[in-house]
């Protein structure tokens, strides 16, 4: 640890000027529901210095001490700007509150340029969703997904149409840290990953991260997905809700104690069921009936918070989340079930104008459980993983000059892969499988934002290590990133990450599906890591269209496969069935092209890009071949457009219209490149086309393209209550997408039996159009 | 145990009623170019003749071997089969043999009787008329018998039945078997079929059931083969392949043989050893 502190003194050197200086801080927030605001920019006018609030809302702003009151602009999308004056003297504790541009038929006069603010940032190689972005878009059955709306940005792919899947900048789908209030969440999805675990009325926004990482984060190779939850209104009692084609949603929120303290509960169901079980109950007398099983998920978020003080804020969050699936008839009791839960206690502690600190405990639990009961006999196998959780981060801003952030955490893990147990109910016959381990990972970083004239410079260092006994690893994860403001319109950035990753999901397929197995680093399954190299520049036209260009190669070692033909299942020697090799992936050009403002909004994004696996001695000999999510040329067009805004009876209304555009090369797939057949044993079927499978993921599937068209249609009562009705239609003009492709053979009678007369080729597609409506409302 | 196919039928259900929904259509498609292999298949059987099918492959589409063609242009004729054992060898002449009930197809056949001793080891040597060579090994298993056979009917189902075999497993290896039931023929489809390991069992005692889905008078042909570790890696990736061109969520597989040599095979060439008992359901 001795070079750490070299590192935190030579951090912290430059920042000992102790000139005679004031300090503005505290904590920005909306005035209408209290809740903070993530990166809102506040400014000395004239001085040229500013900063932005943090993920906690907190700010503070270093100025020259003086007699003469300076003027602070606090700006931020979406609310209107504000301009205080203080005096610069001494610490100035300056809590603020911004007013939201929210009301219908008000002219939209955003002041904030929040496209400025990104191009002029260390940070590159993020983005960030709005939940109202992600309400207002069409969507799949009209259930709105932050993580669909994700796949949506460069870089970004989802792997399989439909799906919550994401692959950035080539990585795994595992290699993506998703944290919900900090709390991991390690498959958050429904439905064999057809929708995901985050309902859009409970969250308030996400960033992600596909390179450039920030020295606070670590534990994955591809990305960071930071979710935060709502922290609830602590003004006055509000509702959410909506009614959908497969779900409902409802949240309520509201004060405990007026502007101190507040609640949120929201909770989402499926309903498929309640009419399947209907139609079971009112054929149960037909004894030709087929019994339709029973499938629902579920979600329920709660956050809770206090100000217990000036300097301290108390956040406690949980979410709950199952899939549950079953059948059951008189001799046959089928259960199988899945999800996630996290619990987040969060301590915010103001120490004074320059420093803050965030305090942490997470629990993350995720879990499958496969369950049959058959008279005399039971079955059930299952896994999970448990982290438990603490970190420290404090934030400390000794001037405008530097923003040094530093911290540590300490995580536990602890997973049980496929444990099994089956056999007879009076125990002459039982089966057992699977194995528990654990590990504990932490880490520690330090990193500092340097901002001189037109240079800004992040750079840092995570120390991150695992324990898996007698496995023990410790890395050093290097970090920076840098902005050069060429001029007031062009920015030139560059960035370098490590990353390590100490636990692998082995998954079976390209899909996230419940079964798969999360497993840790241990002596002969190292960690996997990667670097990540990236330039880029952005270029603002006018105040409103930001154009960012990227270019990345990002190299991994370790990376996890299967053997082929692996067994996953009751398996307690799964190391045995797996793979270790490299991965690599570059992109020469990735483009975004955002508009945040006025009545035509949305994005444009494009990537070209290579991934490759390879170097695993047990598939194709080593060779480098093309993983699933290869894809050449990703293409998206986001775009919203606020039509008409008017008052009819008192009303007010207004109507919004959306379109997404999807083009993406087409996917690698590994296809049979001959056929054999064989007579088998005795009793048992011949089979006349057995699939050769050669190397992998030689044949490529046609271009997938899509467009999805939507309409809000949005009106507020007397009451004020606020309703919208929206249409979404999914693959708008029914394009057949390639979603897999099988080959059908049929068969004829012959003196040696079914033998083959025709094999063809059949592309299998998901979705045709498919339009949906559904009812939100807010009061 | 044997892996978890559940996921696997709720997808192929799932692309048969996208077909109902017209959302599959036929495509012409391009396959890497491939190389047509020697397909080994040999099951000995104590006291049955040596017999062996020697076979070639074909590339995904092409249309040799297909319907009244596919015996005659499947057969790999010519080469020379050799199967060493207990110190001889025998030659398997290239003659082809149908095989009744059920239906099995052979074309190289040899002379002597295979020997019905556990233990003894029997190579395989083919050599093809190009030059190409194939070998294989195996080992005859000892059989593990039925012990008993209970028939249950349910007390909430009053007519149906299920049949619940047992074995005893020895512990101090690992075993692998795979059970076939046929209800009404040994050529009918098997009504039941799947691999299992030892390895997890805790017990001597291993049983394998039904479903309540007998009848009085069924008939009920309960096979439990005994089987090597080679034949259940080979009968896995068969079993993998043919899911992976049906399922998009699972990983297709490469045939796991254990016959090799310069000829590039695929293939099985393994003993045949089980206990078969044949039930006529009664209350």
């Amino acid at each position: 640890m001795n070079y750490l502190k070299a590192l935190t003194l030579f951090l912290l050197l430059p920042s000992f000027s102790w000139a005679q200086n004031a300090t503005v801080s505290g904590t920005i927030r909306d005035n209408q529901n209290g809740e903070t605001l993530i990166g809102a920019t506040v400014q000395a006018t004239g001085l040229g210095k500013g900063n932005a609030s943090n993920e906690y809302g907190f700010y503070s702003l270093t100025l020259p001490e003086g007699t003469d009151s300076l003027e602070l602009r606090f700006a931020y999308i979406g609310y209107q700007t504000l301009l205080l004056k203080v005096l610069p003297k001494g610490a100035v504790k300056l809590d603020v509150q911004l007013v939201p541009v929210g009301a219908i038929l008000e002219e939209v006069v955003i002041k904030a340029n929040a496209l400025d603010e990104k191009r002029k940032s260390t940070e590159m190689s993020v983005s960030t969703i709005s939940t109202k972005e992600v309400k207002a878009l069409p969507a799949l059955f009209g259930e709105t997904d932050i993580i669909k709306i994700l796949q949506l940005k460069p870089g970004i792919t989802p792997g399989s149409e439909g799906t919550t899947g994401l692959f950035v900048r080539g990585g795994n789908n595992d290699q993506n840290l998703i944290v919900l209030d900090e709390a991991v969440v390690y498959n958050a999805n429904h439905l064999f990953g057809f929708f995901s675990t985050f309902n859009s009325d409970a969250v308030k926004d996400l960033k992600v991260y596909k390179g450039g990482f920030p020295a606070q984060y670590g534990g994955r190779l591809s990305s960071v997905i930071d979710v935060r939850m709502k922290e609830g209104n602590n003004k006055k009692i509000s509702g959410t809700g909506g009614i959908g084609l497969i779900s409902s949603r409802l949240t309520l929120e509201g004060p405990i104690q007026k502007d101190k303290s507040s609640f949120i509960i929201s909770g989402r169901r499926t309903y498929a069921d309640i009419i399947t079980e209907a139609v079971n109950r009112s054929n149960a007398d037909d004894p030709e009936y087929n019994k339709i099983p029973r499938y629902f998920f579920y979600d329920l978020n709660t956050k809770v918070n206090f100000t217990l003080s000036p300097k301290d804020r108390l956040f406690l969050s949980g979410y709950f989340g199952r899939d549950v699936f079953t059948f059951k008839d008189p001799t046959f009791d089928f259960r199988f079930d899945w999800g996630n839960a996290t619990g987040t206690a969060r301590w915010n502690h103001v120490f004074g104008p320059t420093l803050f600190a965030n305090t942490t405990f997470t629990y993350s639990d995720y879990r499958y459980k496969i369950q049959n009961q058959i008279q005399g006999f039971s079955f059930e196998l299952g896994s999970n993983v448990m982290d438990a959780n603490t970190k420290v981060d404090f934030y400390w801003q000794p001037n405008n000059t530097h923003t040094v952030r530093f911290g540590a955490n300490g995580t536990y893990h602890d997973f049980v892969t496929a444990r099994l147990q089956a056999g007879s109910d009076d125990g002459k016959i039982r089966f057992e499988a699977g194995r528990a381990y654990d590990g504990w990972e932490s880490g520690a970083y330090i990193a500092d934002e340097w901002a001189k004239n037109r240079l800004k410079l992040n750079y840092g260092l995570r120390l991150s290590m695992w324990q898996n006994n007698p496995a023990f690893y410790l890395n050093a994860e290097p970090r920076v990133a840098a902005n050069f403001e060429a001029n007031k319109r062009l920015s030139l950035k560059a960035s370098y990450a490590r990353m390590n990753q100490y636990v692998h999901l082995l998954a079976s397929s390209g899909l996230s599906l419940p079964t798969d197995i999360w497993y840790p680093s241990t002596e002969g399954v190292k960690p996997q890591i990667s670097d990540q190299i990236a330039v880029g520049s952005s270029y603002l036209f006018g105040d409103q269209i930001l154009v960012t260009w990227e270019a990345w190669y990002k190299w991994m070692q370790n990376t996890v496969d299967f053997k082929d033909g692996a067994e996953l299942f009751g398996n307690n020697d799964l190391e045995n069935e797996l793979a270790i090799g490299r991965a690599y992936a570059y992109s020469p050009l990735e483009l975004e092209i955002e508009k945040k403002e006025g009545r035509l909004t949305g994005w444009i994004g494009y990537t070209l890009a290579w991934v490759r696996r390879g170097k695993f001695p047990e598939i194709d000999n080593g060779e480098w071949f093309a993983p699933r999510h290869d894809t050449r040329h990703n293409l998206s067009v986001v775009a919203l457009w606020d039509a008409k805004k008017w008052k009819k009876r008192g009303k007010d209304k207004s109507l919004q219209l959306t379109a997404t555009f999807v083009y993406t090369s087409g996917y690698p797939a590994w296809l049979p490149s001959g056929r054999a057949s064989f007579i088998d044993f005795p009793g048992a079927q011949p089979q006349f086309v057995v699939p050769l499978y050669g190397p992998r993921n030689t044949f490529r599937y046609p271009a997938y393209t899509r467009t999805d068209v939507g309409i809000v249609y949005k009106w507020k009562n007397k009451k004020g209550m606020e309703n919208d009705l929206t249409l979404s239609v999914y693959n708008a003009t029914d394009r057949r997408n390639p979603y897999f492709i099988t080959i059908a053979v049929e068969t004829e009678t012959t003196a040696v039996g079914e033998v083959p007369f025709e094999i063809r080729a059949k592309q299998v597609s998901l979705f045709p159009i498919l339009p949906s409506l559904t009812w939100n409302f807010k009061f | 145990m044997k892996s978890i196919h559940i996921q696997n039928l709720i997808v192929i259900t799932a692309i048969a009623l996208l077909a109902s929904c017209n959302l599959t259509k036929d495509v012409e498609i391009d396959l890497p170019d491939y190389a047509r292999q020697p397909v080994v298949e040999c099951y000995l059987e104590p006291g049955k003749p040596f017999r062996l099918l020697l076979t070639r492959s074909y590339a995904f589409f092409d249309t040799l071997g297909l319907s009244s063609n596919f015996l005659q242009n499947a057969l790999l004729d010519g080469a020379f089969v050799t199967i060493s054992y207990n110190g001889q060898t025998d030659t398997l002449k290239n003659q082809l043999t149908l095989v009744p009930n059920p239906i099995k197809v052979f074309n190289y056949v040899g002379e002597n009787m295979v020997p019905g001793t556990p233990g003894t080891q029997f190579d395989l040597y083919i050599r093809l008329q190009d030059g190409g060579e194939i070998r294989a090994r195996s080992s005859m298993l000892p059989v593990v018998p039925i012990d008993s056979i209970q028939v249950e009917f349910s007390e909430e189902l009053d007519s149906l039945a299920r049949m619940l075999t047992y074995i005893t497993d020895d512990q101090s290896q690992e075993n692998f078997y795979r059970r076939i039931l046929n209800y009404s023929s040994l050529d009918s489809f098997p009504d039941q079929d799947f691999l299992v390991t030892d390895r997890f069992s805790q017990t001597a005692s291993i049983a394998f059931g039904t479903g309540y889905e007998l009848k009085v008078g069924d008939t009920v042909f309960n096979s439990i083969f005994h089987v090597t570790r080679d034949y259940y890696d080979f009968k896995e990736s068969v079993d993998l392949a043919v899911i992976g061109n049906l399922n998009p969520f699972a990983q297709p597989s490469p045939i796991k043989s254990n016959v090799s040599g310069t000829a590039n095979p695929v293939g099985i060439f393994t003993v045949l050893v089980y206990d078969r008992d044949t039930t006529i359901i009664s209350k």
